[in-house]
């Protein structure tokens, strides 16, 4: 009843606050719409002309990702057997990682990261770190604005690749799992956490613990390079997504053939999967000495990813889900646990503060 | 067990990730203010991992089998969530995040159990305090049997049992629900529990079925035997009026009921009605009348009399000729008609053949007196009786505030299935005027109601507010719903739950204790002698039918065709039954097509032999 009078309450605001748009911008309104359209007619057409020669009917895609990128594999789910004897050898941990950021622009803000590393098996228990950070307490800080965005972004990821490589390790060791799943594409914690890194890669490889990373967002373009490789009219751009939208059916694998990899000298073998019936495919990519494993990780990807999603493992969105800490509760926490004025001096942006 | 989100002083959210929670269960909240006990008014569960989310991803049972095989349960990420309502409101809204547990059986026993087992009648178990049962005293152990799913089992709950001595405060009960809910069984472990503590108790019974004689298969070895606390009465066959005693007032109540009086027939009645009249004397007066009426004039019966073959017949025109100069312009004709005819429709079904002094004196015993007839009857005669019974036991106490002397007569206890028959909402009925008397002021003087009614709605509002004590067994009609909300401190996520409930189950809302109560009805001692399923007793009687047959056909067997004729003759000879010839080949038939006896072709044809 309440409720019902809240949302009527909210509807006669919005339609007000509208009445009150129009009334003050009367028509220019309608001429900036009018202008937006355009635009994005505009763009359509700029879109259609950079892909003219890829969506382009003749053009067999995947005919042409079987002579040069990797071979097309149709693969089964995992059976009742195999999943079992995965749960006797230590079951399943994934990894994931958040961060949340609280303030203004730089440097009057507050970055918290956290870490999960959870077992599919119930007796280990979840493994959580967390992280906390301001550029304010940046110590060797010269200041030449171009570079700060990159530092910025780098700190980030740095730390964040750190604590989830932590969890990892600290929940491998509480009990050695079959298989450790990263959230996202392994080349990161290369990157950002060397030395952490191949600490992990270390144990896992002389224990004979799988490691590998699923990519739900895939940012690669190597389908792109080598269609511009073989076809020099093509220009720009060109994502893996966006060349595997609806071109594997459901269950098939791409597997990167090995001369690929080698020439990303990434040090990992890697695939994509249409793992649900969304169009959408991910991405895996596993350290180099266990390439052979690669397929049967695609299985257990397959497996544990609900048939109507968005192609990603449910036991990845639970963790997902549990790393998250929501801005409320940070906002809480900072409210209580720091001095007011410092809260208020330093990470209450404008933004905050408006209420319009 | 913890305090979730916002809170209120009385309402607030309670989770947990271990235990789930049940409906009406206590639970103490362990807050700064101290510690506050709630009722759970709502249970809720929620898995985060499995969302009915229609757009969303949708997650099928294959994964979560998977995730099962890899030793990870989706299901143990359950939630359970409960709406907790504070008995008593807070001074403060209870804080976020307090501890919440299960209470000890001591903190809630004023709760549960103000009365002690001989004050109280134990109708049953308190639901969901099953937790509780283990620390409670021996007292309020091993009392009862209920029905579960499984069957008859122990009692493993709290009793639940209404204060007996609290209805010289609270007076009156409602029982309402609709059929099949459990609402005449209820009533009969209260009038099991009446009897139990010999409560002098008047049962209007339209159905026949409050009889305590039988004991159900479930109970045989606990056997309860109320052969001496119940008097079964028909109205007409063991009980009536006894025409000599009634007033005018009586005899009006009761014509009145049998069906509406006019002015001009009450008239009839004060009229021509003498006191010490017998049954014969005044309807003899009526036929009189209405006769000389008949003539017509002082003319026409002066001349019946001056012709009058012999003196019995001169006497008898006479008579009728003082009736008619006396009464003729005050009683119009077709009133006295009226009168004559109820009266004597009253007669026939009996009411006048016999007197309701047993009834006083099994009450002054006490003892349960179920009055037993049809709707109608018993509407006029309960009026007669509870008018009678209801005024002596007033007059006794009203001589005795005067400190005179007087008869005593015991406090006692009406009960009536179908009470919207004998108090309706919207009309008047002479049977409601009674019972609208006693709901008023009968507290006064000891008499109390107990009211069961499938339909609330048409049940006089008068006396549904008086009821204080109200048991609510399912209900599905929404008009009735709207009342019992009404009527009842029930709130609205009880009243939700109304239609579901389980036949037994009863929300029982009390003035003593101030809040509703979900309880069991036990299972009860005694069983209906309606109980036989009609569907069975059709086959019982048929295989009854044929067994009689078989015995008789079985010495005649073998029967050829051709002799049927014969065996029929030589049956009705032995027998004392006839057959025709087609009723008896059909009959064998049968028999046949039961396999209860064998066919065989001849070459006379077929002959009927044993098997």
């Amino acid at each position: 009843m309440n409720n019902d009078i809240l949302t009527e309450i909210k509807v006669f605001h919005f339609n007000l606050h509208l009445a009150d748009n129009i009334l003050k911008w009367g028509l220019s309104m309608l001429d900036i719409n009018e202008e937006l359209k355009t635009k994005i007619i505009g763009l359509n057409e700029v879109i259609t002309r950079k892909y003219s020669s890829i969506l382009d009917k003749n053009f067999d895609l995947r005919k042409f990702l079987e002579e040069n990128i990797g071979s097309i594999l149709k693969l089964e789910k995992l059976t009742l057997n195999e999943l079992n004897e995965i749960k006797r050898k230590g079951g399943i941990v994934a990894v994931d990682g958040s961060t949340n950021r609280k303030g203004g622009s730089f440097p009057h803000y507050i970055e918290l990261f956290q870490g999960l590393a959870k077992s599919t098996d119930r007796e280990v228990k979840d493994v959580f770190l967390t992280d906390i950070y301001t550029p304010l307490l940046s110590q060797e800080k010269n200041n030449p604005l171009e570079i700060i965005a990159e530092e910025e972004i780098d700190e980030k990821n740095r730390r964040l690749a750190q604590i989830e490589i932590k969890v990892a390790l600290e929940s491998a060791k509480r009990k050695k799992p079959f298989a450790i799943i990263m959230d996202g594409g392994l080349i990161r914690y290369k990157i950002y956490a060397k030395d952490l890194w191949k600490e992990l890669v270390d144990y896992c490889i002389l224990n004979n613990v799988i490691l590998f990373g699923t990519i739900k967002d895939i940012k690669t373009q190597i389908i792109g390079e080598e269609i511009k490789n073989k076809n020099k009219d093509v220009k720009g751009l060109i994502y893996d997504r966006e060349m595997l939208f609806g071109t594997l059916q459901y269950k098939e694998m791409l597997l990167i053939y090995d001369e690929l990899n080698k020439k990303e000298q990434s040090g990992f073998s890697s695939g994509f999967i249409r793992s649900s019936l969304s169009p959408n495919v991910v991405g895996i990519d596993i350290i180099e000495e266990q390439s052979d494993l690669l397929i049967d990780m695609a299985r257990l990807i397959i497996t544990l990813t609900p048939e109507n999603s968005r192609g990603v493992p449910l036991f990845l969105d639970i963790v997902d889900k549990e790393v998250k800490i929501s801005d409320d509760l940070i906002e809480a926490l900072l409210e209580k646990y720091l001095d007011r004025g410092i809260y208020e001096r330093l990470f209450i942006s404008e933004r905050d503060k408006r209420n319009l | 067990m913890k305090v979730l989100g916002i809170t209120t002083q009385q309402e607030f959210y309670v989770g947990s990730k271990e235990r789930n929670f049940r409906i009406n269960e206590f639970l103490v909240v362990q807050d700064v203010q101290g510690d506050l006990i709630g009722e759970v008014v709502e249970a809720q569960t929620f898995n985060r991992y499995i969302p009915l989310n229609v757009y969303g991803d949708f997650i099928d049972a294959s994964v979560i089998e998977s995730m099962k095989a890899l030793g990870y349960d989706v299901d143990e990420e359950t939630i359970y969530v409960a709406k907790l309502r504070l008995l008593e409101e807070a001074l403060y809204p209870v804080e976020t995040g307090s501890d919440v547990r299960i209470p000890r059986f001591s903190e809630i026993k004023n709760l549960m159990l103000r009365t002690k087992i001989e004050d109280g009648l134990c109708l049953g178990v308190i639901r969901n305090t099953d937790t509780l049962y283990e620390e409670c005293e021996e007292e309020y152990k091993d009392l009862l049997y209920t029905f579960e799913e499984q069957g008859l089992v122990k009692q493993k709950e709290l009793p639940y049992i209404m204060d007996l001595k609290s209805m010289h405060h609270y007076p009156h009960i409602g029982v309402f629900g609709g059929s099949g809910s459990g609402k005449s069984f209820g009533l009969r472990v209260f009038l099991e529990e009446l009897m139990q503590k010999g409560i002098p108790t008047i049962v209007l019974d339209p159905h026949y079925e409050m009889d305590f004689s039988d004991t159900p298969e479930y109970l045989k070895e606990e056997k309860k035997d109320f052969k001496g606390s119940f008097k079964c009465l028909q109205v007409g066959v063991h009980v009536g009026v006894k025409f000599e005693d009634l007033s005018a007032g009586d005899l009006k109540n009761l014509l009145d009921a049998s069906s509406p009086l006019s002015d001009a027939m009450n008239n009839v009645v004060d009229v021509l009605f003498k006191n010490r009249d017998s049954y014969l004397s005044f309807s003899n007066r009526l036929q009189a009348l209405t006769e000389a009426q008949e003539e017509g004039s002082i003319q026409r019966i002066q001349q019946k009399i001056d012709n009058a073959k012999n003196n019995d017949e001169k006497e008898a025109w006479e008579f009728r000729k003082d009736l008619f100069t006396q009464y003729d312009k005050t009683c119009p004709y077709n009133s006295v008609k009226g009168i004559l005819w109820r009266l004597r429709r009253l007669y026939n079904e009996g009411i006048f053949s016999k007197d309701s002094r047993d009834i006083e004196n099994y009450l002054k015993d006490g003892l349960l007196v179920v009055i037993q007839g049809s709707t109608r009857i018993l509407q006029v005669y309960s009026t007669y009786l509870l008018n009678n019974i209801y005024h002596k036991r007033r007059e006794f106490k009203d001589a005795q505030y005067k400190k005179a002397e007087a008869e005593y007569f015991p406090p006692f206890i009406v009960v009536t299935d179908e009470a919207h028959n004998f108090a309706p909402k919207g009309y008047e009925s002479p049977s409601k005027s009674i019972l609208k008397e006693i709901s008023q002021e009968g507290r006064k003087y000891g008499v109390f109601l107990a009211l069961a009614t499938q339909r609330p709605t048409l049940l006089d509002e008068t006396i549904t507010a008086q009821l204080n004590t109200k048991l609510i067994f399912r209900t599905v009609r929404a008009s009735d719903i709207d009342t019992i909300k009404e009527e009842t401190d029930i709130t609205s996520e009880e009243a939700k739950r109304l239609p579901y409930l389980r036949t037994g189950d009863v929300f029982i809302s009390s003035a003593v204790v101030g809040r509703t109560i979900f309880a069991r009805i036990r299972a009860a001692y005694t069983i209906s002698p309606h109980t036989q399923n009609p569907f069975d007793e059709l086959k019982m009687k048929k295989d009854e039918d044929d067994e009689k047959l078989m015995r008789i056909v079985l010495d005649k067997l073998p029967i050829a065709e051709m002799d049927i004729l014969d065996t029929i003759r030589e049956i009705e000879k032995d027998e004392k039954v006839s057959f025709t010839i087609e009723e008896f080949t059909q009959k064998l038939e049968n028999l046949y097509k039961k396999k209860l006896i064998g066919r065989e072709e001849t070459i006379f044809g077929y002959r009927y032999i044993k098997l």
